[in-house]
């Protein structure tokens, strides 16, 4: 008797030990791990399409209360506009928003939380660690094909970090993924210098890897291509101030004969005739043949901008500088046929002082909610001409920057007010010009505030001026003296590190102007 | 001896579990939070502020400082106390005076927290226990950018947390200032000349007080250099007194030397960074006022238009202003300057000609604009502002151009602003602000082109200037009535355009007679007593000095006057 129930406990407990066997494996049953992917061809594409839409990402928590992580888009706004001259703050403007305005950005400023740029690295990391894996499972998957996919991963992971160094300086340079809890290790900061140099690296490893077409517009032109890896390539190499290494790169995409300004407006005699589907195709459709890399949004992923802008929101943030068409576009008030086609009802609409790029339909009526999906232009042609000629100028050719710089003039019908006519050899005077016709041509763009800084600090900070004339348009009376003597000091121009990176990463070392 | 053995390792097994669990101690949080409070974070770092910390224990004040609160500590560094007890020729904390140990550490405590975003050009918002504002700034020093707090202390570190407020890391001791306003430009010889003015007038007594009640202790004073006034050909007391004085009496306040000095001085303290953000600043001259503008980072005073015709002001040295004294602040102005008088002139003022209109040239004189408000906080046009409708699609001011409508074809311009005015739904009231009017007495046209909505509108209205209720209402619907111009005149109507035959849609009401005591912008407000209606068609405001013609001149639709 005692045998049997022995017995039976021992077959019992063998029963429950193999019935175990499904419960004690972990693997989720409605998902795919980490072994299970990196398997096929198709799962490297989605993963590269992936780095594209985290980069429309929206944003996290309500705006102006606590633990709002700012979205990608909204950052390219606010780095590249906030600081500078051209933007004022609106009525629902948090104090972060105001204090970055004043120069007064402290380390818990939200505008200084990068974490949507490391998490599109990531990505891209993930992406160059993982995907040459695939070639020993798939094999449909060439050579030829991963190293299109990833030249792709490579560039954005570049223009990433572009944006960072130019907002921050030295930044973590992170190049190896992660994958789990257990990669997360603290990383202290490269110099801007080493991450300018990586920068380099990898655009001239994915510039041999990358393809000339996709084959269809959309994806030329919200893709990654040999253009686009040239044209970042001739902009980092402007602010690294290589002048010919810029040229010989601008050249590569004006020599690839694919790219032309849209036509704005022709003088023809006393006429002056204005192409009415400008702003249609060149902003409000987008993908034109201007468009080098744009951030293609759509109905299905829309972005902030029209809450941002719109004065038809009581969320708007940020509005016009207030004296925007007089310093900036100039109004001829003898004749109104005679204007900047860049000027009102394009870049901003005068009468409700609103940014109007991204929430304009035509030069009149507004995009609703629903149509909140202007594309963010990273790079249009028209940068192409204008970095070769600011390229072009600083090796001593002033006379062909300046027909550079009035190409991109007529194009738009930039008004006699605006035209500074230097001769060829007064360098100072055409930097300036480009920095002017640059501020009408890319308005809101996300350029101005580094247009600014790249011109100022060149030459160790020969024209520190120029930022201190910058500040004194967009800071309040009562704290200009303070902000343009904090201008001058370097660091400043740099944001903080947000404070919860500090917090977590014990290898960071704050930016010494904020400490 | 098997069962003892069982025994013994029954009882080790005991113990050990005993011995392993009660080992462990429970840690119990006693405290809510484990911030420490200013005195704790300077007891935390006794090598950068043992001395601050020890003269906080002698003057009485670390037992507040580690109780709640919420403050604002500037703490200077052990090498900033040192510099500051050489200065005082103390060899220690111990031996140094109490009473000037107490007044040094309220000079660096502010009631409130203040964290370095509040840092301006000008004053702390908050004042210090002491009683005297400090001050902000920031200077460059070899690269590096820091606040400088009071001109004397460079900030180190800011805006560091603790439990009852906020530290600010200093370099040196902050002092406050000793001298009035009066004794500070006494001692410097550079002043003599204006100083002496000071004292013929016998201001200088009143800028020599510190009155105990805050709300009266503090002026700003526009100093004038000797340098400045030679430049003005002034080289000494009597050459200004020989301008000026035609009383000869200084101290007589109808004395021009006597009022020279009145409006070189302002009540409150406005350091630059505070006069910039206010237009104009009344001055000790009764009614008068002294304009500031920001112009390229100058502060300039007295720069205005009148009359089409822009007259130069003074600018204020930057380096040599914002001197802090007991009783306020001073100012240098680097030219000399003095009170204009100016008579009387009447403003035609065509309302719609603002600034925002005038800069899209493809509307102003073209064609019609709406100007939306979409959100009660938007504010469209500067000068041109109205109590928000409760029905939001009548918040807009319309900018109607035409030449052809019998609104516009004979008003000024051809424009006129229309506003929705009235109750329920429409704006509650319509304010504006004018050009700048030089004080004296006038009387006020209200210049409309008649509309009603539907045949039984109303739009009666009561007119305020500067707040004074006018004598007269108007109303939007009411058309011009016949008459010559002396019937209508004395009746408070005038046919203030050109044409006389055909129209009586364009009326001009008086409304009023109105005293502006001082030379600037003034405001008109127009509310709806009775009725409601969105065509209130408005085209000019018109202030005539009472002396004067009050008929002529008459407009053209082009804008030119014309005198019959």
């Amino acid at each position: 008797m005692k045998r049997i129930i022995q017995y039976s406990l021992m077959a019992a407990a063998v029963l429950v030990m193999t019935g175990c066997k499904k419960w004690l494996d972990l693997k989720p049953q409605d998902g795919i791990i980490k072994e299970e992917f990196w398997k096929t061809k198709e799962q490297v594409k989605a993963s590269v399409f992936g780095i594209y839409s985290s980069m429309m990402e929206g944003s996290t928590g309500n705006y102006s209360s606590t633990g709002y992580i700012p979205s990608l888009s909204e950052l390219l706004f606010v780095w590249g506009e906030g600081r500078a001259d051209n933007i004022a703050p609106a009525t629902f403007a948090s104090s972060d928003d105001l204090e970055l305005v004043n120069v007064n950005t402290q380390p818990t400023n939200v505008n200084a939380n990068w974490r949507p740029f490391y998490r599109t690295i990531n990505f891209c990391n993930t992406v160059i660690e993982k995907a040459p894996e695939v070639l020993a499972n798939d094999n449909t998957f060439t050579q030829a094909q991963l190293d299109n996919y990833l030249s792709e991963a490579l560039t954005i992971r570049a223009l990433m970090y572009f944006y960072l160094v130019r907002s921050f300086g030295d930044v973590p340079l992170k190049l190896d993924a992660t994958l789990s809890d257990e990669n997360i290790n603290p990383i202290a900061k490269s110099s801007r210098d080493t991450v300018l140099n990586r920068i380099v690296a990898d655009l001239k490893l994915a510039e041999g890897k990358a393809v000339t077409s996709y084959g269809d517009v959309a994806s030329d032109k919200g893709r990654v291509t040999v253009y686009t890896i040239n044209t970042i390539l001739a902009d980092v190499y402007l602010w690294m101030d290589k002048y010919n290494e810029c040229i010989a790169e601008c050249d590569k995409v004006i020599n690839s004969q694919k790219f032309g300004l849209i036509r704005g407006a022709t003088v023809n005699g006393p006429v002056i005739e204005y192409n009415d589907g400008w702003f249609n195709t060149l902003y409000y459709n987008g993908n034109s043949n201007e468009g080098i890399f744009e951030l293609q949004f759509d109905a299905q992923v829309l972005n902030p901008y029209v809450r941002m802008f719109s004065s038809g929101f009581s969320t708007r943030r940020w509005i016009m500088a207030a004296d925007i068409m007089d310093r900036v576009f100039t109004v001829d008030f003898t004749n109104d046929q005679n204007y900047d086609i860049r000027g009102d009802g394009a870049s901003v609409r005068a009468a409700t002082t609103t940014i109007w790029k991204y929430v304009g339909v035509n030069a009149i009526s507004f995009r609703v909610l629903e149509q909140s999906y202007a594309h963010w232009f990273f790079y249009r042609y028209a940068d192409i001409l204008l970095m070769k000629a600011e390229a072009l100028n600083e090796i001593n050719n002033g006379a062909d920057a300046l027909a550079l710089i009035y190409t991109i003039r007529q194009r738009a019908n930039a008004l006699d007010a605006t035209d500074l006519a230097p001769a060829p050899g007064d360098k100072n005077l055409i930097q300036d010009f480009i920095l002017q016709e640059r501020s009408r041509e890319f308005c809101y763009e996300g350029k101005r505030w580094y247009d600014v800084l790249r011109n100022a600090k060149r030459n160790n900070y020969a024209r520190l001026g120029i930022l201190l004339a910058s500040v004194s348009q967009s800071v309040p009376s009562n704290m200009q003296q303070s902000a343009q003597a904090k201008m001058q000091d370097h660091n400043s121009h740099y944001f903080p590190i947000y404070l919860y990176e500090m917090q977590t990463n014990n290898l960071l070392v704050q930016n010494p102007f904020y400490r | 001896m098997k069962r003892v053995l069982l025994l013994l390792t029954a009882i080790i097994t005991i113990a050990g579990f005993i011995f392993v669990t009660g080992c462990k101690k429970m840690n119990i949080v006693e405290s809510t939070t484990d911030d420490v409070n200013i005195v704790g974070y300077l007891d935390k770092h006794p090598d950068s502020f043992s001395l601050f910390r020890q003269i906080l224990e002698r003057t009485g004040n670390a037992a507040f400082l580690n109780a709640y609160g919420a403050y604002t500590c500037f703490a200077p560094t052990n090498s900033g106390v040192r510099a500051y007890l050489t200065k005082i020729s103390a060899a220690s904390v111990e031996a140094a005076d109490l009473n000037t140990l107490k007044d040094m550490v309220r000079l660096h405590l502010l009631e409130d927290t203040v964290f370095s975003k509040s840092f301006t050009d000008g004053k702390l918002p908050v004042i210090t226990m002491y009683g005297q504002y400090l001050i902000t700034s920031v200077a460059n020093d070899q690269g590096v950018s820091r606040y400088i707090i009071n001109r004397q202390a460079s900030v180190l570190e800011s805006n560091i947390r603790v439990g009852n407020g906020i530290i600010h890391v200093i370099n040196a001791v902050l002092l406050p200032a000793t001298k009035t306003l009066a004794k500070q430009l006494e001692e410097k010889p550079e002043y003599s000349i204006f100083v002496q003015a000071l004292q013929e007038t016998g201001y200088y007594t009143k800028l020599n007080t510190v009155d105990p009640d805050l709300s009266r202790r503090w002026f700003t004073v526009f100093a004038e250099s000797n340098q400045a006034l030679a430049d003005s050909g002034i080289t000494s007391y009597a050459a200004l007194k020989a301008k000026y004085s035609q009383t000869g009496n200084p101290a007589n306040a109808n004395d021009s030397l006597n009022m020279y000095v009145a409006y070189h001085v302002s009540d409150g303290l406005k350091f630059l960074g505070d006069i910039i953000g206010t237009a104009t600043h009344e001055t000790w001259l009764p009614q008068e006022v002294v304009s500031v503008k920001l112009i390229e980072q100058e502060v300039i005073l007295n720069q205005d238009v009148f009359n089409g015709v822009l007259e130069i002001g003074v600018k204020l040295d930057r380096p040599k202003s914002d001197n802090a004294a007991t009783n306020g602040v001073w100012h240098d102005t680097k030219a000399h300057f003095m009170v204009k008088y100016r008579k009387p002139t009447a403003l035609y003022w065509d309302v719609s000609a603002f600034e925002e209109i005038m800069k899209l040239p493809a509307y102003y004189k073209r064609a019609n604009y709406n100007f939306a408000r979409p959100t009660e906080a938007d504010k469209p046009i500067k000068d041109h502002y109205w109590g928000w409708g409760p029905l939001a699609g009548t918040n807009t001011l319309s900018y109607l151009y035409s030449t052809s409508s019998s609104i516009s074809n004979y008003s000024v311009n051809n424009d006129v602003n229309m506003l929705p005015m009235g109750l329920p739904n429409r704006p509650v009231w319509w304010e504006m602000k004018t050009p700048p009017i030089i004080k004296g007495r006038y009387k006020v046209w209200i210049c409309y082109s008649w509309q009603k909505q539907s045949s039984s509108s109303n739009m009666l209205c009561q007119v305020e200037v500067n707040g004074v209720l006018m004598q007269r209402t108007m109303n939007f619907t009411d058309a011009r009535p016949t008459g010559t111009d002396a019937e209508l005149e004395a009746i408070g109507w005038k046919r203030y355009i050109e044409n006389a035959s055909n129209s009586n849609r364009q009326a001009a009401r008086q409304v009023g007679v109105i005293d502006f005591p001082t030379t600037q912008q003034q405001t008109v407000r127009i509310t709806p007593l009775v009725g409601t209606q969105n065509n209130n068609n408005l085209d000019m405001i018109h202030f005539i000095p009472i002396d004067q013609d009050q008929i002529l001149p008459r407009f053209r639709p082009d804008g030119t006057m014309v005198y019959f």
